[in-house]
């Protein structure tokens, strides 16, 4: 293989790698806010929440939101409407918190 | 203070009492008679049902695992009952409290839409089921649980009665239904049938598992199922 013909391919491969990644992490995401059911309460697009006392969650922290979940889960944090949310917790991984946090982060508020 | 007047305080505790132990099982009137009275817009069924489907799917089938019960094929009548008796208090689901509330499903006639769209959707071929196979012996001793002690309620094949708001149950996801048979013996479900409360007392945890492991076999007639486990809802595309 010549080299000038070498040189697309590498950058095509190295285009794959770096984006690979990403995109499917943000597709994952997009996911699991369905599949999860947290679209139910905090709306399709993380800002148009099911009840006036439910947060919008668009656009909001990544660590902060996955420490909520965390806690929500583990029953540390109890108040509030978190008995709603608790009931669906054990269907979520840490992994998936991660994901699912990462996503809403990427939200436009 | 005279007597009379004391009789008519004590009556009206009586009455009280009465009413609130009924109101745990059924309350009959209200919008329960309206909503089963009105004639179903199936159109309008669609559209209320989207807020329904984040959690059960789109299909009604709930999820395998048991946290979201198949709503697909259950009558009317208990569907009704049970989103009146959460949007009331009646019985607690913290989760599915605020999509029963008025503001979100709506009125009788809501109500009474979406129950008529939910009971026609054909049922998922693939539920949840326990681990014992026809021909074990947990099988066998769960069959023949239900015939002694669920089988006049609920039917042969678990079909429920619609007159009477006693649920299908065939088809149901195992893990589902073990959690509200555990909840429905501890008390823990208000508005169970004291008929029921009193028959299955004396059910351990074994028995338990052995009588919904049979009912979660059931076979579902074919004609209410899917064509497959694969079918998609094509009311949501």
């Amino acid at each position: 293989m010549t080299q000038s013909k070498l040189i697309p391919l590498l950058s095509a491969a190295a285009l794959l790698l770096a984006s690979s990644p990403l995109s499917a992490m943000a597709a994952d995401g997009a996911t699991l806010y369905k599949t999860k059911t947290c679209s139910a309460c905090h709306g399709k697009d993380g800002k148009t929440p099911l009840m006036p006392n439910y947060p919008k969650v668009a656009g909001q922290n990544s660590a902060y939101a996955l420490q909520q979940m965390k806690d929500i889960k583990s029953g540390a944090r109890n108040n509030g409407q978190t008995a709603s949310m608790k009931g669906v917790m054990h269907l979520v991984t840490d992994e998936e918190m991660q994901v699912l946090s990462d996503y809403l982060a990427t939200l436009t508020p | 203070m005279n007597t009379k007047l004391h009789i008519s305080i004590a009556a009206i505790f009586l009455g009280l009492a009465f009413s609130t132990a009924s109101m745990a099982w059924l309350e009959k009137g209200g919008e329960r008679d309206e909503a089963l009275g009105l004639t179903p817009d199936l159109e309008n069924g669609v559209d209320v049902y989207e807020v329904c489907a984040a959690c059960h799917l789109t299909e009604g089938w709930g999820t395998k695992e048991g946290t979201f019960p198949q709503l697909a094929g259950q009558l009317k009548g208990v569907l009704v009952k049970q989103l009146a008796d959460i949007r009331e208090g009646n019985r607690d689901n913290p989760t599915m409290y605020p999509f029963a509330l008025p503001e979100s499903i709506g009125d009788a006639q809501a109500l009474a839409d979406v129950v008529a769209y939910i009971e026609k959707l054909p049922m998922n071929p693939d539920n949840g089921k326990g681990e014992w196979a026809a021909g074990t012996a947990e099988f066998e001793q769960g069959k023949k649980l239900y015939q002694d002690n669920c089988v006049k309620c609920h039917g042969e094949q678990g079909e429920g009665n619609l007159k009477e708001f006693y649920p299908l149950i065939q088809g149901q996801h195992y893990n589902y239904m073990l959690r509200q048979f555990e909840w429905i013996r501890d008390g823990k479900r208000r508005n169970a049938n004291p008929d029921m409360v009193e028959q299955i007392k004396s059910f351990t945890d074994k028995d338990m598992q052995m009588v919904i492991n049979y009912v979660s076999r059931i076979p579902v007639p074919k004609e209410k199922l899917a064509p497959s486990k694969d079918w998609l809802n094509p009311d949501f595309d």
